[in-house]
C-alpha cells in the first residue's frame, strides 16, 4: 500500500537563476514524474499544504525558509559553496548540488515516497475525522431519541427513588415508572444482554409498549406476554431480556409482580427487617415463543412502611477495588441500615464507596419504591371545548332488534366523542337500563319476578335470548341530542310495546334483591328522568360533569 | 376471551379479569370463572381495570357469585375500578357487600 510509484507530477519552485536552470535542466533528463511544474520561488508558501512532491532550486539561502513547514516534504537544493550552517535552519530536507545521478535520483525517490506516506498518513487522519464526527452526531441524535422515548418516565414520583449507571454511554438497563389511570403505580426494570448501543436499541419498543399498556391499565400478566412476544420477534438468539414488572395497586396494600431472570427483589420494613425475596420464577423475555411464555403473576399484600429495592445483576456483581463482589448479603446489609427514602443518597454513597476507583464492569440499576398509597389522581374527565352539538335518532324494527346490540352500537357512534368519551361507561349503563326494560319487558314480556327464583338469573336470560330470536313485530326508537354548552346529554326512547310502570323506589329497598337496581342506578345517575305514555315513551338527561371520585380526588 | 382466569400457585388468589362489555352475555364464563376455587380458601379478587362497559346485570352476576362462594373463599375483592364503575358501585352500596379497591 506504501509501495512509492512515480508521481504524475513534481512542484520546483525556483528563482530564475543561472543554478536553479541548470538544476533543473539535469532534472529533465532523469525522468523523475510525468511531469516537472516550474513555479517562481516567490509563489511558495512555507505553511502551504502541498498538492506534489516539491523541490526548492535556490542559488542563495533565503530568509523565508527559516519558518517552520507545513509539510515538511520539500527537498531543498542549493549550491555547495553556501554556508553549511544556514541549511540547518530549514526544517526540511536539503542536498547540495551538484550530485552524482544515482543520488540524486536516491534522494528525490525518497522524497517521494515520504510525501506519499504523509499524504496518505493525512487522508486517513481525515477519514478518521470524519467517521468520528459522524458517530458523534449519531450518537447525539440516538441519546435525543432515547430522550424523547424516555420523556413520558414518571423518576419524579415522589415514592420512589432511582439509581441508573450506565458502564458505557447507552444503557442496556432500564427503569420505567408510569402511572395507571385507576391510580396504581406500574414499575418496570429491565436489564438486555451485553451493555452499549445494542441493548439499549432493545430499550426502544419495550419502553413505548410500556407506556401505551400503563396508559390502558393492561395488567402485570398481559404487558409482559406483549413484552415477550415483540422482543422474541425482534432480538437475536443470543440476546434477551431479564425483567421484574410490578404493578402497586392505588391503596399500596396490594403489589403485583412478575420476575422474569431478574435478582430477587426485596421488600422490607421501615425497621429493615426483610420481608419478601421476590424470586425470579420464569426466564427473561425474548426467550421463549408465545406458546411457551408463562405469565403467571404473584401477588403480595404491602403496607405503608413497606420498601421494595428492585436492582439489576450490576448491583450485586459491582467488583471493589480489592476485585471483590458486592453480593446479595451485602446489598441486604446496607438496605437494612438505610431503610428509609431519605437514606437513598447515603445508600449510593455506600455503594460507591465499596466500589472505590474501580470501573463499572456492567450497567448497575436500582429503584426503591415506598408502598405507600399512590396519591395518583384517577384519569381525569378534562372538558374539551369545541365539541359539536348534535342530534340522532335512529329507528329499530324487529329485525334490527334481533340482529344488532343496540346500545354498544349506539355508544360505538358517541361513546369516543369529545367530552362523551370520559362518561361512556355511565352513559352506556343508563342507556342499557332503558333499553332493556323497554325490550325486556314491553316488547319480550318478561317479568323481572323471574330473577327471584333460585337459578332464575340464569332463566331470565335464556327466555330473553330465545323471544328475542321469535320477534317478528315491534319498533324501538332512540333519539339521543346533545348540547355542549349546557354539557347535557338527552335520550329519548320510544316503543310500541305493552304499557309499564316503573316500580316506587320504596318497592326497591334491600341490598341484596335479584332486580330493580338499574332503575335506582337511573334515578340517581339520571336528571330528569321522566315516563309518558303509560311508560312507552321515556326521557332522560345526563350532565356530564366530572364523576364524584374524580372530583374529590382533584377537587 | 373476555373473562380471564388465573389461579395464583399458592392456590390463595383467585383473579377473575373481566375485559371489555361485562353484562349478561358473558354469565357462563363468568361463572365457570369462579366454578372451581381449589382447596386453600382463597381471596377472590374481581379485576374490572379493562372493563369499558357494564349494566345492573353485571351488578346481579356479582351478587350470584357472591351468594354462591361466599362461604368457601375468605373475601371477594373489586379491584382497578375507573372513577366511573366506582360511582356505579358506591350508588349500588356495593362497598357493604364487597371490599371495594
Amino acid at each position: 500500500m506504501l509501495q512509492p510509484s512515480p508521481p504524475l507530477v513534481i512542484d520546483i519552485y525556483h528563482d530564475g537563476s543561472a543554478f536553479a536552470e541548470e538544476v533543473i535542466g539535469d532534472l529533465q533528463h532523469l525522468k523523475l514524474a510525468k511531469r516537472l511544474r516550474l513555479k517562481a520561488f516567490r509563489d511558495w508558501r512555507p505553511d502551504a499544504l502541498l498538492p506534489h512532491p516539491t523541490l526548492l532550486v535556490l542559488a542563495d539561502f533565503a530568509a523565508q525558509l527559516e519558518q517552520p513547514l507545513c509539510c515538511t516534504e520539500q527537498l531543498l537544493i542549493l549550491p555547495f559553496q553556501l554556508d553549511a550552517k544556514k541549511l540547518l535552519l530549514w526544517p526540511g530536507d536539503s542536498l547540495v548540488w551538484p550530485l552524482s545521478v544515482p543520488l540524486l535520483s536516491k534522494q528525490i525517490q525518497l522524497l517521494v515516497q515520504r510525501f506519499q506516506c504523509a499524504h496518505q498518513l493525512r487522508s486517513m487522519q481525515e477519514s478518521l475525522a470524519w467517521h468520528a464526527r459522524q458517530v458523534e452526531r449519531e450518537y447525539e441524535l440516538v441519546e435525543n431519541i432515547f430522550q424523547n422515548a424516555l420523556s413520558r418516565n414518571f423518576t419524579d414520583y415522589p415514592h420512589i427513588r432511582t439509581l441508573l449507571a450506565p458502564a458505557a454511554k447507552f444503557n442496556g438497563d432500564l427503569c420505567l415508572v408510569a402511572p395507571g389511570p385507576t391510580g396504581s403505580l406500574y414499575v418496570m426494570m429491565a436489564d438486555f444482554t451485553g451493555h452499549g448501543l445494542a441493548p439499549a436499541t432493545g430499550a426502544l419498543p419495550l419502553s413505548q409498549a410500556f407506556f401505551a399498556m400503563a396508559d390502558r391499565s393492561v395488567s402485570v400478566a398481559e404487558m409482559v406476554t406483549e413484552f415477550n412476544y415483540r422482543l422474541h420477534r425482534l432480538l437475536p438468539n443470543e440476546m434477551f431480556c431479564a425483567c421484574f414488572l410490578l404493578e402497586l395497586a392505588a391503596n399500596g396494600e396490594r403489589l403485583t409482580y412478575w420476575n422474569g431472570g431478574m435478582p430477587p427483589a426485596l421488600v422490607y420494613d421501615d425497621q429493615g427487617a426483610i420481608k419478601h425475596r421476590l424470586k425470579a420464577q420464569h426466564v427473561a423475555l425474548g426467550v421463549l415463543p408465545t406458546e411457551e411464555f408463562d405469565a403467571q403473576v404473584s401477588s403480595i399484600r404491602t403496607s405503608a412502611s413497606d420498601r421494595v429495592a428492585i436492582y439489576t445483576d450490576g448491583v450485586i456483581e459491582m467488583l471493589s477495588q480489592r476485585h471483590e463482589f458486592l453480593g446479595l448479603k451485602s446489598l441486604e446489609c446496607y438496605l437494612q441500615a438505610y431503610p428509609q427514602l431519605r437514606d437513598f443518597d447515603r445508600l449510593i454513597h455506600k455503594l460507591e464507596h465499596f466500589r472505590g476507583d474501580e470501573p463499572l464492569h456492567d450497567d448497575m440499576s436500582l429503584a426503591i419504591l415506598a408502598c405507600c398509597p399512590t396519591g395518583l389522581a384517577p384519569a381525569r374527565a378534562e372538558s374539551e371545548a369545541r365539541a359539536l352539538p348534535f342530534s340522532f335518532i335512529t329507528e329499530l324494527n324487529a329485525d334490527d332488534l334481533r340482529q344488532v346490540d343496540v346500545v354498544s352500537a349506539i355508544l360505538g357512534i358517541i361513546g369516543h366523542l369529545p367530552n362523551l368519551r370520559y362518561h361512556r361507561t355511565t352513559l352506556y349503563l343508563l342507556l342499557a337500563e332503558v333499553f332493556n326494560n323497554a325490550l325486556e319487558h314491553s316488547l319480550l314480556g318478561l317479568d323481572s319476578r323471574i330473577k327471584d327464583e333460585p337459578e332464575g338469573f340464569t332463566y331470565y336470560y335464556q327466555l330473553r335470548a330465545e323471544r328475542l330470536q321469535q320477534l317478528s313485530k315491534g319498533m324501538i326508537r332512540v333519539e339521543v341530542s346533545y348540547q355542549p354548552r349546557s354539557a347535557h346529554i338527552y335520550f329519548t326512547l320510544s316503543h310500541n310495546g305493552t304499557r309499564w310502570q316503573p316500580q316506587s323506589q320504596a318497592a326497591l329497598a334491600g341490598q341484596e334483591r335479584s332486580h330493580g337496581r338499574g332503575l335506582e342506578l337511573l334515578r340517581h345517575l339520571a336528571s330528569p328522568l321522566i315516563w309518558h305514555e303509560d311508560g312507552r315513551t321515556v326521557e332522560f338527561g345526563y350532565y356530564l360533569t366530572p364523576t364524584r371520585s374524580t372530583a374529590s380526588t382533584t377537587g | 376471551m373476555s373473562v380471564v382466569r388465573h389461579l395464583s400457585s399458592d392456590g390463595k388468589e383467585l383473579t377473575i379479569a373481566i375485559h371489555g362489555k361485562f353484562d349478561f352475555g358473558i354469565v357462563q364464563e363468568f361463572r365457570r370463572a369462579y366454578s372451581s376455587l381449589g382447596d386453600q380458601k382463597p381471596t377472590v379478587y374481581v379485576d374490572l381495570r379493562q372493563t369499558e362497559y357494564l349494566d345492573s346485570s353485571a351488578l346481579g352476576m356479582l351478587l350470584n357469585m357472591r351468594k354462591a362462594i361466599s362461604d368457601h373463599v375468605k373475601g371477594i375483592h373489586i379491584i382497578n375500578c375507573s372513577a366511573e364503575v366506582s360511582n356505579i358501585l358506591d350508588i349500588s352500596r356495593f362497598d357493604k357487600l364487597f371490599v371495594i379497591e
